[in-house]
C-alpha cells in the first residue's frame, strides 16, 4: 500500500467516525451540538478528500473546542484516538517532504501498536486481570455491560479466565502484525472483532471506528518494511 | 468546452494550493506563539500533550464503579421521598438493536461521559464535574426522558459508589454500595420557583 493511498483510506475512515460522533452529539445541547453542525459536513469533506489540508485543520480546532469544553476527552480513548489519526493525518498534508509524511504516519502506526502492546502489558503485570477477577468484577458491578443478562457472564469464572488470557496475550502479540502481510491480516482481523465485541458487550461502539481509522497507518508501514527487507 | 472546463479546473486548484499555502503560514506563524484560539502556550500544550503521547492503559485495575439516581423534591428545603436509577441498562438487547447501537448510540456515550465525570468527583475532581452531571439530568428531565412528579420543583441527585472489598487477588470480595456523594436541590426547569 502506497503512503498516499493510506492516507487517503484513513481519511475516508475518519470521516465516517467523525460523522459518527458527531450524529451522536447532534442529540446533546449547548457547544457540543454546535460543534456537531459544523464536524458533520467537514467530515463528510474528509470522507470525499476535498481540501484534505483546510478540512483536517477546521477539524483539529473543533476538537481543542471540545476538549477544552470537556476539560479532556469526552469519549475517553476513543477520542484520544479520534484527534491522534486527525493529528497525524494533518501533519502527513503539512509534511515538506516526503521522510515527514512517513514519520507521521509511521508515528500514527507506532501508537496503534502501543495501544494494544501497552494494554496488555498492564493487564498481565497485573494478577487480578491473570486469574479472571478483574473480567469478573467488571461484569459483575461495573457500570459497562450495557445489559442485566450479560451480569450473569461474572458466574462464568472458567470463560472469564479463558477470556482474560486471550486478550492479554492478543493485545502482546499485536506487533507481530509488523513482520509479515500474513500476521497482519490475522491481528486486524482478531482485534477488528475484539473492537466489536467491547461495542457489544460495553457500548463501546466510538472505539470500532476510530481504531478502523489508524489501520491503514500499520498496512502501510508494514508494506514499507517488507519493501525495505526485500 | 473540454478546454475552458480544464481551465476552470486548473484554476480552482491554483486556488486550493493558494489556501493550502495560506493555512500552513498561519498554522506556522501561530503555533510557536501558542495563540490559537485565544489560548496561551501552556493551555494549548497541556491539552496537546496526552493526546501526542497517549497513555494506553485502559481497565488497567477496576475501581468504584458509579451509579447516578434522580430524585424529585416539592418543596424547597425538603428531601427526596425516593430516588429513580438513571439510565438503568435493559435486562436484554435485541441483535437489530446492537447492530443500530454500533453506528448510533448518544444516550449510552452520554451515560459514559457522565460515569467518567463521577469517577473524577471520587478523586477529588472539581465542581466542574458536579454541575456537569447536573445540566445532563435537568435537561433529561426537561426533554421528558425521566417523568417528575406533577408537584416536583425540585430535583437532587446522588452518585453511589458499588466497589468489590479487599480480597486475595484471584476472588471477588463481596460487592460494596455506598452513598458518595448527594447533591444540592436544583430548581427544574419551567418549575416557577426563584432559586
Amino acid at each position: 500500500m502506497t503512503l498516499e493511498l493510506a492516507v487517503r483510506l484513513a481519511e475516508i475512515l475518519l470521516g465516517f467516525a467523525l460523522f459518527q460522533q458527531s450524529l451522536e452529539f447532534l442529540r446533546g445541547h449547548g457547544l457540543e451540538q454546535k460543534l456537531a453542525l459544523i464536524r458533520a459536513p467537514l467530515a463528510i469533506l474528509l470522507m470525499l478528500g476535498i481540501y484534505p489540508l483546510w478540512v483536517e485543520s477546521a477539524l483539529l480546532v473543533t476538537f481543542l473546542l471540545l476538549i477544552k469544553r470537556f476539560h479532556g476527552p469526552y469519549n475517553g480513548g476513543s477520542d484520544t484516538m479520534s484527534m491522534l489519526v486527525l493529528l497525524c493525518l494533518w501533519l502527513a498534508n503539512l509534511a515538506p517532504s516526503r521522510m515527514w509524511q512517513e514519520i507521521a504516519l509511521g508515528y500514527l502506526a507506532l501508537q496503534l501498536t502501543l495501544s494494544y502492546f501497552q494494554s496488555g502489558l498492564v493487564k498481565i503485570e497485573n494478577l487480578e486481570w491473570r486469574s479472571g477477577k478483574a473480567l469478573r468484577e467488571v461484569f459483575a458491578f461495573t457500570a459497562y455491560p450495557v445489559s442485566e443478562s450479560l451480569r450473569n457472564l461474572a458466574a462464568k469464572p472458567g470463560l472469564l479466565v479463558f477470556a482474560s488470557r486471550a486478550v492479554i496475550i492478543g493485545e502482546l502479540l499485536f506487533p507481530l502484525a509488523l513482520l509479515h502481510s500474513v500476521t497482519l491480516v490475522v491481528a486486524l482481523l482478531t482485534t477488528g472483532i475484539f473492537h466489536v465485541a467491547n461495542a457489544v458487550l460495553f457500548g463501546l461502539n466510538r472505539f470500532v471506528w476510530s481504531w478502523l481509522a489508524a489501520y491503514p497507518s500499520l498496512i502501510w508501514l508494514q508494506y514499507r518494511f517488507s519493501e525495505m527487507a526485500g | 468546452m473540454l478546454a475552458r472546463l480544464r481551465e476552470q479546473v486548473q484554476v480552482a486548484a491554483k486556488v486550493a494550493e493558494a489556501g493550502n499555502n495560506f493555512i500552513r503560514g498561519y498554522i506556522f506563524f501561530c503555533l510557536p506563539r501558542g495563540n490559537l484560539l485565544h489560548m496561551n502556550a501552556p493551555q494549548l500544550i497541556k491539552l496537546l500533550l496526552p493526546i501526542l503521547f497517549p497513555s494506553w492503559r485502559f481497565f488497567s485495575s477496576i475501581g468504584p464503579s458509579p451509579r447516578i439516581d434522580v430524585g424529585f423534591i416539592a418543596e424547597a428545603g425538603g428531601a427526596p421521598e425516593s430516588w429513580i436509577p438513571f439510565r438503568p441498562i435493559p435486562s436484554k438487547i435485541m441483535f437489530t438493536q446492537q447492530i443500530i447501537r454500533l453506528f448510533h448510540n448518544p444516550q449510552w456515550n452520554e451515560l459514559l461521559y457522565m460515569n467518567s465525570c463521577a469517577e473524577r468527583l471520587f478523586e477529588g475532581g472539581d465542581v466542574f464535574y458536579r454541575e456537569e452531571i447536573a445540566q445532563r439530568l435537568l435537561k433529561s428531565i426537561e426533554l421528558g426522558e425521566i417523568v417528575s412528579p406533577a408537584n416536583a420543583r425540585f430535583m437532587q441527585f446522588r452518585i453511589r459508589a458499588i466497589y468489590s472489598e479487599d480480597t486475595d487477588a484471584n476472588k471477588m470480595g463481596q460487592v460494596k454500595d455506598e452513598l458518595f456523594l448527594q447533591s444540592q436541590a436544583y430548581v427544574l426547569v419551567n418549575a416557577g420557583v426563584k432559586p
